[in-house]
């Protein structure tokens, strides 16, 4: 039997269950090969969750827009609740149908997309655009890097950042800044442990259904570690497996809690310390009720990059794609990322954005929003097991939880080697 | 003209109990009360609590200072009103479609008589098994080629088949006392007069609570109409409410709990005027007969 | 034509065993009549037009994706036999998800019917602030899942919830719901069926409103207790809706999804909560392997449509004896 395609199946038991439908759902017999599916030309439908709660800046920046280019219009569509629900979303949008211009892709949600065709590759698209690329923050726009093209303009991008409760660090006896290393903040732990007291943790952190993947990557960097080198796993590598032994023993020394929600934790005052996204220091300092410290994280230049950027389908006509591109760039130029950013507390993307006089003054008035700003330049692009890797999220979620409750780390590492290596192979090495 | 007091339904429990049945009758109630009302007296306090109150310890059970302004932050942060007529245009239009498709339905599979008869029943129950995490995505190819993406038709005609009820109706048609049914066939009751002079007024309770859970289930559909609605003018409320999380960040709970609210009082409104119409309408369905 | 028979028989079963007269299809006194046919058929087209096309065609798409290596995003599937299955047969967490699945349906299909008829009863009673009461056990229904998920969350939170409120005020510790499977596990079941006792009651209670009076009248002056009327009067007219209420509720909780993706996402340890939907929904959308996804909703399909024609057929045979 030959490769059939999707929309074959479709049209096939469409014609099969009601004769009346089937001449429309038998309609696309080539996978939305190159058809422009649906959708004015000039109309750019941006598929957003709006990160951050940031529907009405986004809503703002688009009539900004629309008021630069009168003949182009911007439908800003509720997409989802989150990236996963972007992502359902586009996905079943390929199966047929109308396609939008602009999509928010998050770390882990961009790659399967671009391996499977779905996006445009955007170098040429914007260098036909006049776009100058090299203002963009390397690390950020290199995330989006694939087979010698981006495939997407980072947009709502974030790291972790590391929060602490200075009235408890003051308890503690501890100097007013974050661990420099690791080793630093395990040699802390005992005095802030018995700051926090019994019923509260020195440092609470995202268990394995919430991202804690995303945040150890910046311990396993640290030992010298990490998930992956290129596409070959390095879980069972004796650093990652140090650092993992090193989670496990701040988690059976209690100085290292797990929950589904830290930062609410944290803002309670019942726990000293966390690792959370920058996405969430507005929230964070409007509910903590002490004054809140950030740092970068433990250790040098081994920040994770994380959130989301802005992708142009693949499968729609090319005077689409040249409409969304001016719109993406727009979204992301200095003036409007500092915008954004400030609204929602993601980091701008533009590198240029920082010498904007409103930017200078707000990180005048924002210290903790400048600590992230200065930890771009930390930033280490996420390891492929995670972010590219079908399923790595939670894959090394899971692994990481068993590490916390104990399991022998060398074991659980081994395992998550072999799965990853059997995913990569099942699913990415042919189509590379 | 048909035996009724013989077979009159809708009997209350009898009302002569012993003294302690009562009392153990209060007591449960009590009981349910609290393991049921907690929750959601948990879930009213939080929407009328200011956000640092939220999650502090110990938990606060009563809101000091109290606020309505989560509720004013729900209508005013979104287009509220928007989505709650979406969310009546569609609830609406399906359950009557599905109270209607349902009871035809049911009355053809219990008392018609046609070839392949359990075939079709089985068919229908089937469908109950197939969960729409696998339908969504053929069915939005089919739609969307339709032209019906962001339309209420798209939303609502997808989910208008009815397996449930069908299923509920054909199980209370059977139960229904056979001689009535005879005695009206003899009486030369066509199959309509039948169904809407016999069956249906003898299945009001249950035809209540059809339409109950269905109001319900078409009220919180989630996934369908997310797929197919891009903005407020056909996104229902359970789509909608989701602007008020942060979904990438720190979530401000009270308004969403205030949404959570607000979602829940129609139906409980319409759960309050139904409930008594389950047993109004026997009454009125035994004298009609 | 033997399922025929089969379920008909069963559904219509229960009002025919105890009660003196019997309740069923009426005896005909001839089949298949010719506009008998017709009116069933345009009584039955519309429904079943909309089941076929927005129900059953994308299960036989379903069924043929399960034999490829769809990726969720590929415009291209690549038949694979029966490899999906094979792996699924074959893989460690298979076990794991099953008995969850299990354990969770189990307990969700045996205590909210027995809650929900405990509750019918109690509610049918003449009591002052039934109403009310009533109006109580059905609201949780009435909200969503993902809804009650967020506010459960809350409930359960190991350090600011309810749960651990009341717990440490009558001094317990209480168990971390979130990191340990088993506790994980008993959360998304008692809320789950928190959420949908209302539905087990309202049908129940429906149940109890219609049921025939001249039998309690009987029942009453034959002087039988309270436990002998319930036992031999009101479960056998309650039957039908029993056997209604075991489908449609373990119908409905294999399919629970909102309430573990909200509460827990499937985990702790990954699959400490995944139930058979769960994963399907994680193969398909969050690894991309649709092809797998389908294989597994397949399977699903097969189990329910077993244990529906099982649960058929004991209804059957307790019509016969």
């Amino acid at each position: 039997m030959n490769s059939f395609t999707r929309r074959g199946f479709l049209g096939l038991t469409g014609a099969a269950g009601v004769a009346g439908l089937s001449a429309c759902a038998g309609t696309g017999t080539g996978v939305g090969g190159g058809e422009s599916s649906g959708g004015a030309s000039n109309t750019i439908e941006f598929w957003s969750n709006h990160p951050g709660t940031s529907k009405a800046v986004e809503q703002q920046i688009i009539d900004a827009f629309t008021e630069a280019n009168p003949d182009l219009t911007v439908k800003l569509v509720d997409a989802g609740a989150n990236y996963e629900e972007v992502a359902q979303k586009f996905n079943a949008s390929l199966a047929g149908g109308a396609q939008p211009d602009v999509i928010v892709a998050s770390d882990v949600t961009w790659f399967n997309f671009a391996l499977n065709d779905q996006l445009s590759p955007l170098d040429d698209l914007l260098s036909e655009a006049g776009v100058d690329t090299s203002d963009y923050v390397d690390a950020l726009y290199g995330d989006y890097l694939y087979d010698g093209a981006h495939f997407a303009l980072p947009y709502a991008r974030s790291t972790p950042l590391f929060y602490y409760n200075k009235e408890l660090w003051s308890k503690a006896g501890l100097p007013d800044r974050g661990p420099e290393t690791w080793e630093e903040f395990e040699e802390w732990s005992a005095d802030l442990k018995a700051a926090v007291g019994a019923d509260a943790s020195a440092m609470q952190l995202a268990d394995g259904s919430n991202y804690l993947d995303w945040y150890f990557q910046n311990m396993a960097w640290h030992f010298g570690g990490g998930y992956s080198r290129e596409w070959t796993p390095t879980f069972s590598d004796p650093a990652t497996v140090e650092a993992g032994t090193f989670l496990q023993r701040l988690s059976q020394d209690g100085v290292v809690t797990y929950n589904a929600t830290p930062a609410a934790s944290f803002s309670a005052g019942i726990a000293g310390c966390i690792l959370e996204s920058t996405g969430s220091l507005g929230g964070i300092s409007t509910d903590a009720q002490f004054e809140v410290g950030t740092a970068f994280l433990p250790g040098t230049d081994n920040c994770p990059t994380g959130g989301a950027g802005v992708a142009i389908p693949a499968n729609i006509s090319d005077e689409r794609k040249a409409n969304a591109v001016k719109f993406v760039e727009f979204l992301t130029n200095p003036e409007n990322t500092v915008l954004f950013t400030q609204a929602t507390g993601y980091m701008p993307v533009r590198k240029s954005a920082t010498e904007l006089p409103e930017e200078q003054t707000y990180l005048e008035e924002n210290p903790n929003a400048r600590t992230a700003i200065d930890q771009l330049s930390a930033t280490r692009s996420q390891d492929n097991a995670r972010v590219l890797v079908p399923g790595g999220g939670l894959r090394i979620g899971t692994g990481l939880d068993q590490v916390a409750q104990g399991e022998d780390v060398a074991t659980v590492f081994e395992r998550l080697d072999a799965e990853t290596q059997q995913a990569f192979e099942n699913q990415i090495e042919p189509k590379l | 003209m048909i035996g009724r007091k013989e077979v009159a339904h809708g009997a209350e429990a009898a009302s002569h109990r012993s003294p302690a049945m009562t009392v153990a009758g209060y007591v449960g109630m009590v009981l349910v009360v609290l393991l049921v009302a907690v929750p959601l007296f948990w879930i009213v306090i939080t929407s009328l609590k200011e956000r640092q109150d939220i999650y502090v310890r110990p938990a606060q059970w009563l809101p000091a200072p109290g606020t309505t302004d989560n509720y004013a932050d729900v209508t005013t942060r979104i287009p509220f009103f928007d989505y709650f007529r979406n969310s009546l245009v569609i609830t609406i239009s399906l359950a009557t479609i599905k109270i209607v498709l349902g009871v035809i339905s049911a009355y053809a599979l219990a008392l018609l008589r046609f070839p392949g008869r359990g075939l079709v029943f089985l068919v229908v129950i089937a469908a109950l098994m197939v969960p729409n995490q696998i339908t969504v995505i053929s069915n939005y190819a089919l739609v969307a080629q339709l032209g019906w993406r962001n339309t209420f038709q798209g939303i609502i005609v997808p989910l208008a088949g009815v397996a449930f009820g069908t299923f509920l109706m054909r199980n209370q048609f059977l139960g229904l006392p056979s001689e009535i049914i005879e005695a009206a066939r003899l009486d030369g009751a066509g199959p309509l007069k039948l169904l809407w002079r016999v069956a249906l007024p003898m299945s009001w309770p249950t035809v209540v609570a059809f339409a109950l859970i269905t109001v319900v289930n078409e009220w919180n559909e989630y996934l369908w109409p997310f797929l197919m609605s891009d903005d407020s003018r056909t996104a229902p409320l359970p789509v909608g409410l989701t602007l008020l999380q942060n979904n990438d960040g720190v979530t401000n709970w009270g308004p969403v709990m205030a949404a959570t609210v607000l979602a829940m009082l129609p139906v409980l409104v319409l759960f309050l005027v139904l409930q008594r119409q389950m047993i109004k309408g026997l009454t009125a369905g035994a004298v009609k007969s | 034509m033997q399922s025929t028979t089969t379920s008909e028989q069963a559904a219509s079963a229960g009002g025919r065993s105890g009660p003196p007269d019997p309740v069923g299809p009426p005896p005909r006194r001839s089949s298949g009549r010719a506009w008998e046919w017709t009116l069933a058929a345009l009584l039955l087209l519309p429904n079943l037009a909309l089941l076929v096309v927005f129900t059953y065609r994308p299960l036989l798409d379903n069924i043929r994706l399960s034999f490829t290596d769809w990726n969720i995003s590929a415009p291209v599937a690549n038949p694979i036999g029966v490899a999906n299955y094979v792996e699924w047969f074959g893989r460690a967490d298979t076990r794991t998800v099953l008995g969850n699945t299990l354990v969770f349906t189990v307990a969700t299909v045996g205590i909210s019917m027995a809650l929900g008829l405990a509750l019918a009863l109690l509610l049918d009673q003449r009591l002052r602030g039934r109403n009310l009461v009533r109006s109580v056990v059905f609201a949780p229904f009435v909200i969503s899942g993902a809804a009650i998920g967020l506010a459960f969350q809350f409930v359960f939170d190991p350090q600011f919830g309810l749960v651990r409120d009341l717990l440490v005020r009558v001094g317990l510790g209480t168990p971390n719901f979130y990191q340990d499977s088993g506790w994980a596990l008993f959360m998304v079941t008692f809320t789950y069926i928190w959420k949908n006792l209302g539905y087990t009651f309202v049908i129940y209670l429906a149940a109890l409103q219609g049921r025939r009076a001249d039998l309690d009248e009987a029942a009453e002056i034959d002087g039988a207790s309270p436990w002998r009327h319930f036992r031999k009067v009101l479960l056998p007219q309650l039957r039908p809706t029993t056997f209604f209420l075991s489908i449609t509720v373990l119908l409905s909780s294999v399919q629970v999804f909102d309430i573990i993706n909200v509460m827990t996402r499937g985990g702790p340890v990954g699959n400490g909560t995944t139930t058979l939907v769960y994963q399907v929904y994680q193969e398909t959308f969050l690894n991309q392997r649709a092809g797998y996804g389908a294989t597994v909703a397949t399977v699903m399909f097969l189990i329910l449509l077993l244990v529906t024609v099982v649960q058929v057929r004991i209804m059957d045979k307790g019509q016969q004896t």
